[in-house]
């Protein structure tokens, strides 16, 4: 029975921006009421407007970007919860609960290099994780540029959120569109297939993934059949992403490193979690 | 500052709010967004006998102004509890109230034999109306007869308050609310979800993989508080409003129609630390208007005379 992380909190933020992003998406900056401390990539708020216009049940985000006393959500906007966030104005008061969740393991430069592989929004916990990979994670070994790869794949070119500030990060960006509007033709596991058989990227590297469910999948199978290390963040439907409500459980390899519990929270036990403890396809 | 404190089936309560089951975890998880020392009381998520996986997914489907849900009461057992839970709740600083639910009517008996001994535990809230659980069969709260045996064999195995949780898919909720009483109970908590559905028209896709679950959220509580109403007329033991609340009004509109209680639980998913605040709100509330005790306000319903004080939507000429 987890209870969620110590420093995670419920507080206002003042919306400071709304920027337009791709197709279907926005930057939405928010000034916490107090400060937060430094947030791990892939850790993520709960975010509501409480002036009526947003369900009752917050939606759940990964941080984008952090900077100053300012933090930024890239949102997809999907549903009546998106929507109503996008609509927000500049001054408006956001119901704000986190940072929940655990986050990206130490992305060092220990080991091989790490592909990023980002599937539409899933892009969202990719920005500060090569920028912490860059400076270095829990008193490791800082990963070096030629060591971190992104692979950013979407259904068009639309999709590829944000695309112009991966390109200004000192890592070597890749893309794969669905319909051959940007980058390669096809999905990112092809790209990235694509990518070793040309010897651009190694045959041995460490996974990281975000993404739809059946990429995550697809990328979990990919990692298994290779003996690759794989670490998977999880998008999930969550009703409170505080560990109370156990709407959002992630089924657990039977007998695997989770124990013997048939399933885990993806909200306090996640969203992140070593590709062969979960069972996507269960 | 108004006085807040009530008492509820010989517990003293600070102030009357409580975590609903199922909304505010098994123990002390909440404790940083809601310290318990700000609220009357914690209810536990259903502890059973056997560990229970819980449901397939999807388990919540939000719809226009409320949550269906359909976890299947996952937990991991009476052993676990009572080893891993149960003592870290011994210093909590509220009134700790831990609902059980089982398949079998002895199933209850057995868990409150076992909760007994167990002094973090101040009351016992039986869960005869879980919507999701029984594969298909009715919930034991939806028959009198069922009911009343479920409690009087939990009160012949526990000396702790009783508290029945009765569920609002009935014809009588009334009937029910007796059957308990006459078992044993010490209170009612009226009341548990509200059976309902979603389907997406274009896939067909039932909105939670059990089809039928407990729908909860501010929609339900004008029926929530009618079934309240109908338990404090037709019981003496205390009723706890269960439904809908989600603000301090929500709270003193249960208790105008007679409860002594308040469960808050949806909203709780909205804002894990909300809970914690609405004592204070409630008590600002109360001192703006001039009342200085929140037991005063218990039972104000002038039901049967004077002008209705919700006018339809129709403008009507005073």
């Amino acid at each position: 029975m987890p209870a969620p992380p110590p420093d995670a909190r419920s507080f206002l933020s003042e919306v400071v921006s709304v920027t337009p992003c791709g197709a279907d998406g926005v930057l939405l900056a928010l000034r916490p009421e107090r400060a937060l401390g430094a947030v791990r990539a892939s850790r993520f708020f709960m975010l509501r407007r409480e002036d009526g216009l947003s369900p009752a049940i917050p939606r759940p985000f990964s941080i984008y970007r952090q900077s100053g006393d300012s933090i930024e959500f890239l949102l997809k906007v999907m549903g009546r919860g998106t929507r109503a966030l996008a609509a927000c104005s500049p001054g408006q008061k956001v119901r704000t609960i986190g940072p929940l969740g655990n986050g990206w393991p130490a992305l060092d430069g220990d080991g091989p290099p790490w592909v990023m592989l980002a599937g539409g929004v899933g892009v969202a916990p990719f920005h500060m994780a090569i920028e912490q990979a860059l400076a270095g994670m829990d008193g490791r070994a800082p990963a070096r540029p030629e060591q971190l790869f992104f692979l950013f794949g979407a259904a068009n070119a639309g999709m590829l959120y944000d695309l112009a500030a991966f390109e200004r990060l000192p890592a070597r960006v890749f893309t794969a569109t669905v319909d051959g509007s940007h980058g390669a033709r096809g999905n990112v596991l092809e790209l990235l297939s694509d990518l070793q058989r040309r010897g651009v990227i190694p045959q041995r590297v460490r996974l990281a993934a975000c993404g739809p469910e059946r990429m995550l999948e697809a990328v979990q199978h990919f990692a298994d059949e290779r003996g690759l290390e794989c670490w998977l963040s999880l998008e999930s439907l969550m009703g409170c992403g505080v560990g109370i409500c156990n709407a959002c459980p992630v089924p657990t390899k039977p007998d695997g490193p989770r124990g013997s519990w048939p399933n885990v929270k993806c909200c306090v036990e996640g969203p992140v979690f070593k590709s062969d403890e979960i069972a996507l396809h269960a | 500052m108004a006085k807040l404190g009530v008492t509820l089936a010989g517990l003293e309560l600070r102030n009357p709010i409580l975590s609903a089951s199922g909304t505010f975890g098994h123990g002390l998880e909440m404790q940083h967004f809601a310290p318990p020392g700000l609220l009357g009381g914690l209810v536990s998520k259903t502890v059973t006998l056997a560990p229970r996986p819980g449901n397939p997914n999807p388990r919540i489907c939000e719809t226009e102004a409320g949550l269906l849900n359909s976890i299947g009461l996952e937990n991991r057992g009476i052993d676990y509890y009572l080893r891993e839970i149960a003592p870290t709740l011994r210093a909590a600083e509220c009134v700790i109230v831990t609902n059980i639910g089982g398949e079998r009517v002895e199933d209850f008996a057995e868990l409150a034999a076992r909760l007994d001994a167990e002094s973090a535990v101040d009351a016992l809230e039986v869960n005869l109306s879980c919507p999701n659980v029984q594969g298909g069969k009715l919930p034991f709260a939806t028959d009198p007869k069922t009911a009343e045996a479920v409690l009087r064999g939990v009160r012949a195995a526990t000396r702790k308050p009783l508290f029945a949780k009765l569920s609002p898919n009935v014809t009588d909720i009334g009937e029910i609310a007796r059957a308990v009483e006459a078992g044993g109970a010490d209170a009612v908590t009226a009341v548990n979800t509200l059976l309902g559905m979603a389907v997406d028209w274009r896939s067909g896709k039932p909105g939670i993989n059990t089809v039928m679950g407990g729908y909860s959220g501010v929609a339900v509580k004008p029926v929530a508080l009618r079934c309240a109403w109908q338990c404090v007329k037709a019981v003496s033991i205390p009723v706890i409003g269960c439904g809908g609340v989600g603000k301090a009004e929500d709270v003193l509109e249960f208790l105008a129609v007679g409860c002594r209680a308040v469960q808050v639980g949806t909203s709780c998913f909205s804002d894990p630390s909300h809970i914690a605040r609405l004592p204070a709100e409630i008590d600002a509330l109360l001192e703006a208007a001039g009342f200085h005790e929140l037991a005063a306000r218990i039972g104000i319903l002038q039901a049967g005379g004077g002008a209705p004080s919700c006018k339809p939507g129709v403008a009507v000429k005073a």
